[in-house]
């Protein structure tokens, strides 16, 4: 009895409007798949690059990025710079052969619970028919 | 077409009025036929100078070093370190201005003009010869080069044995310098793109196969990191230890430290490294191959670095290594800037 592979999903969340849009989607009790392993970070703009590698590396099936709107962003351009760095990795994951739904990137802002909730749905329903992520993961 | 003589007489007069500390050029090597890098420190080393399709090597690579020893000195020299730059050469002295590594008068720039050819590759040249000892290489004419060997000369031309990046090189005329040698020469590229293109052609899975074949022969030796002229970070995250051990630093601060990638050359840990290198270099990599050049396992690094070369060109306008005045890719954004990937 073979059961149903469930993602792994990291989600660094900035800690102004995505980090509270997710605990809005929690204490409004919105319903979401469990597959999603929320951090923290300041701002989009801080998250590097390697983070994204890393979290593959260490056994992710899928990563998400979200910040705030543009033009929202608690420390006026910090996911500008997230927007220009994270269009980069997208680029090199699909160069390198990973399939591009494995990282997604969002503006959930901190009233968006739903969108929030939405976004988890959809791409736990995108990773679970790619199987698990073995390419950059290390001893699979 | 940049003439031998001209640019002896360059060094020369810089050597003799003592203006740099030494020059940093190209050399006959002693086995013969390739060139070699040099410091040259005397105005009669002038005439050890050489300029021919074999100057593969960025020199920038020594200016990083010599700024790092002229840094640790008690004494320093104060005068510029003179350094001849090729088209590509010169737009890695571009982001190292960029990024303040160096000032514009710590180094003065001896501009090569590449004209309509190029520079060989080693390996394409080795194998057009099968076998035959190079005694000279020397350009012949606008688009081929003349090869002396020890069985005779032999004309090839240049589209044959030029090195994949000057193929695809916008630039072949240098965009900064203080002296120019040759003329400065515009050339159509009717393909800047074309061999990250035979990638990006591919399926997700070829795409992976191809790489997982590449990187997996890849040994970690770092060859690709010492080469580069823009891998000058003092800590790096390929390193085991990536912070300064001193005699107070305790075990546990050591244990603490987040360890990145692992040193064994495994698949997953390669494609790592290689992530890792090819994301710091995106908007910095001005192509000048030499981590291609310096792999002892020939993986096409150029093919990542190109990658991203490629999509700032596309995504945000950004030509890298022409402007010293304008900030890196990665710490500038424009309004405009495409967020189709976002949800």
């Amino acid at each position: 009895m073979s059961e149903e592979f469930e993602p792994k999903i990291v989600a660094f969340l900035c800690k102004w409007c995505s980090s509270a849009g997710s605990d809005l989607a929690g204490v409004s009790r919105m319903e979401y798949p469990p597959n999603v392993i929320p951090i923290q970070v300041m701002c989009s703009g801080s998250v590097s690059p390697l983070y994204i590698f890393s979290a593959l590396n260490r056994g992710a099936d899928g990563v998400l990025v979200s910040g705030c709107h543009p033009g929202d962003c608690h420390y006026i351009k910090g996911n500008m710079y997230a927007r220009r760095k994270l269009a980069l990795v997208k680029k090199l994951l699909e160069h390198m052969g990973l399939e591009p739904e494995r990282f997604q990137m969002s503006w959930v802002s901190a009233a968006e619970g739903k969108k929030y909730t939405q976004i988890i749905k959809d791409l736990t329903k995108a990773l679970k028919p790619l199987g698990p992520q073995t390419k950059l993961r290390r001893n699979p | 077409m940049a003439k031998i003589e001209d640019l002896t007489d360059v060094v020369k007069r810089l050597l003799a009025e003592g203006k740099v500390r030494s020059v940093i050029a190209y050399e006959t090597s002693l086995s013969g036929g390739k060139a070699r890098p040099v410091f040259l420190k005397k105005t009669e080393d002038a005439a050890r100078l050489t300029w021919d399709p074999t100057c593969v090597h960025n020199l920038v690579r020594f200016v990083v070093d010599e700024k790092r020893r002229q840094a640790g000195r008690k004494n320093p020299d104060p005068r510029p370190v003179g350094v001849v730059v090729k088209g590509c050469d010169s737009r890695a002295i571009v982001i190292l201005l960029q990024e303040k590594f160096i000032e514009r008068k710590d180094v003065t720039l001896i501009g090569v003009s590449c004209e309509k050819t190029g520079v060989v590759d080693d390996r394409k040249l080795a194998q057009k010869l099968a076998g035959r000892k190079i005694v000279k290489v020397e350009f012949d004419g606008a688009d081929s080069f003349l090869v002396s060997t020890d069985r005779g000369p032999v004309s090839i031309p240049a589209a044959e044995v030029l090195a994949d990046r000057c193929r695809e090189c916008p630039a072949p005329s240098p965009v900064i310098f203080d002296v120019l040698v040759g003329e400065k020469a515009e050339r159509a590229v009717p393909q800047p793109f074309g061999s990250v293109e035979r990638i990006e052609s591919l399926s997700q899975d070829e795409k992976w196969a191809f790489w997982e074949g590449q990187l997996g022969k890849c040994v970690r030796c770092y060859a690709c990191r010492s080469v580069c002229p823009m891998c000058y970070c003092d800590e790096c995250v390929a390193d085991t230890i990536n912070f300064a051990v001193t005699a107070e630093t305790t075990a546990e601060e050591k244990a603490r430290k987040i360890k990145w990638l692992e040193k064994s050359p495994t698949p997953s840990e390669n494609t790592f490294y290689h992530l890792v290198r090819a994301i710091h270099l995106a908007g910095r990599c001005i192509d000048c191959g030499e981590c291609e050049r310096g792999c002892p396992v020939n993986i096409p690094l150029r093919l990542l670095n190109k990658k991203m070369e490629k999509e700032a060109k596309l995504l945000f306008g950004y030509d890298v290594g022409f402007d010293p005045d304008k900030p890196a890719l990665i710490s500038c954004f424009r309004d405009e800037d495409p967020e189709d990937f976002i949800r």
